[in-house]
């Protein structure tokens, strides 16, 4: 019995330092990967907004339910659909796009449920100021895609950004609200 | 996060929206309620649609169409409405522009037998405040038409003091099957289930 113990311990140990070899590193896909906003509009209705270009890479240890990211936001590629709205959110007054071209997210916390990734624990640097930002999955999953033939993984994810704690406070005063719904679709290829 | 075109205008905007904040109730408001009918003018900067369809089980593709243009009637003290709205479908825009072509295809939204969808609907139910609570109409997409149905997960009417004029509108969520308008490419990778969030304002006359 006891050797039949010792035997299982050995056998799990393997079974972990095997599990910690299958750490891998992920490319996001920029043709799948779009960071949107929404940001309420006179308590009426939502105005949105995307961002198109991301780019960036993602390591994940699915056994050892490990993970980090690191990601940048191309901030001068905002598209809104209204060409005087993306050009007045780009401005100086809100994102300063030519000062802050990027925005970066960083993280190295990464919560599984069961074997999907549930949430990402990390921080954002937007207009040049760094706050800590959690990214909850709606959706995560990994599938074998027939046209690159490697897995994928990614999912949906969603997080709140208090906009003031970047420094943009443009219409906080005459009632434009301080919390934005970020709405994250991303996709990763194994390298 | 209102855009301006000029100095002046924006000013004026300021001045607005800090009268507008200085006058409490009005954020909220469904309190002025015209009686009769009204006509109102959809806002090009405020009425899209999104579309959202899950990509391999995984993650969701979003595309934009619009501005929406058309005629909507709200009648609140009767609670009745009507509306036509004409979903410029050629408009479609994801991010990325071989993705925007793919979708333009025949299999798909085949714009350019078909370069609008219709939304035609006489069946609004109104909550107990009188908000607009859920239309029900007739969508039509590359030529076929199925009855859809747009759920209010928000609505107001306000005073807008920019435009001096009452402005309504929300958020809208709907939900279709595209094979049944016949845009079949890629499934069942990509789901046939498609959900469109719609924002939408008029402004009164």
């Amino acid at each position: 019995m006891t050797k039949f113990s010792l035997l299982a311990v050995l056998a799990a140990i393997g079974f972990s330092a095997a599990a910690h070899a299958e750490s891998a590193t992920y490319a996001i896909d920029p043709s799948h990967t779009f960071a949107s906003w929404e940001i309420g509009h006179f308590a009426t209705s939502t105005n949105r907004g995307r961002f198109n270009k991301t780019s960036g890479t993602v390591t994940l240890d699915k056994a050892a339910k490990t993970g980090s990211l690191d990601v940048t936001v191309d901030t001068t590629s905002l598209d809104t659909g209204t060409a005087a709205f993306t050009k007045h959110i780009s401005s100086d007054e809100m994102l300063n796009v030519a000062a802050f071209p990027t925005a970066h997210f960083v993280a190295n916390k990464f919560v599984f449920n069961g074997d999907k990734v549930a949430e990402v624990d990390g921080s954002l640097t937007l207009m040049g100021k760094t706050n800590p930002i959690v990214l909850k999955a709606q959706n995560f999953n990994c599938y074998m895609n027939p046209m690159v033939k490697r897995e994928v993984c990614g999912g949906d994810f969603d997080a709140t950004l208090v906009r003031s704690q970047y420094g943009l406070t443009y219409g906080l005063n005459y009632g434009f609200p301080d919390a934005m719904h970020l709405v994250i679709q991303v996709e990763a290829v194994k390298q | 996060m209102k855009r301006s075109s000029s100095k002046p205008r924006r000013a004026a905007v300021v001045a607005a929206l800090v009268a507008l904040n200085a006058s409490p109730g009005l954020a909220p408001a469904l309190a002025e309620t015209v009686a009769g009918p009204v006509n109102y003018r959809l806002d090009p900067n405020h009425t899209f649609a999104t579309f959202e369809v899950l990509h391999f089980g995984t993650s969701t593709l979003r595309g934009r169409i619009g501005p929406i243009s058309g005629e909507v009637m709200l009648d609140r003290a009767a609670r009745a409405g009507d509306l036509r709205l004409r979903i410029p479908v050629t408009s479609v825009e994801t991010g990325l522009p071989v993705l925007d072509a793919r979708l333009k295809q025949p299999d798909l939204l085949a714009t350019a037998e078909y370069p609008e969808a219709y939304f035609v609907a006489t069946k609004f139910q109104f909550d107990a405040a009188g908000g607009v609570k859920e239309v029900r109409g007739e969508f039509t997409l590359r030529g076929v038409s199925e009855p859809l149905s747009l759920v209010a997960r928000s609505f107001a009417c306000r005073h807008d003091a920019m435009l001096k004029r009452e402005v309504c509108g929300g958020d809208f969520d709907a939900d279709l099957k595209r094979s049944r308008f016949g845009a079949t490419f890629g499934e069942p990778f990509v789901s046939d289930d498609v959900h469109l969030v719609i924002q939408v304002e008029g402004i009164a006359p």
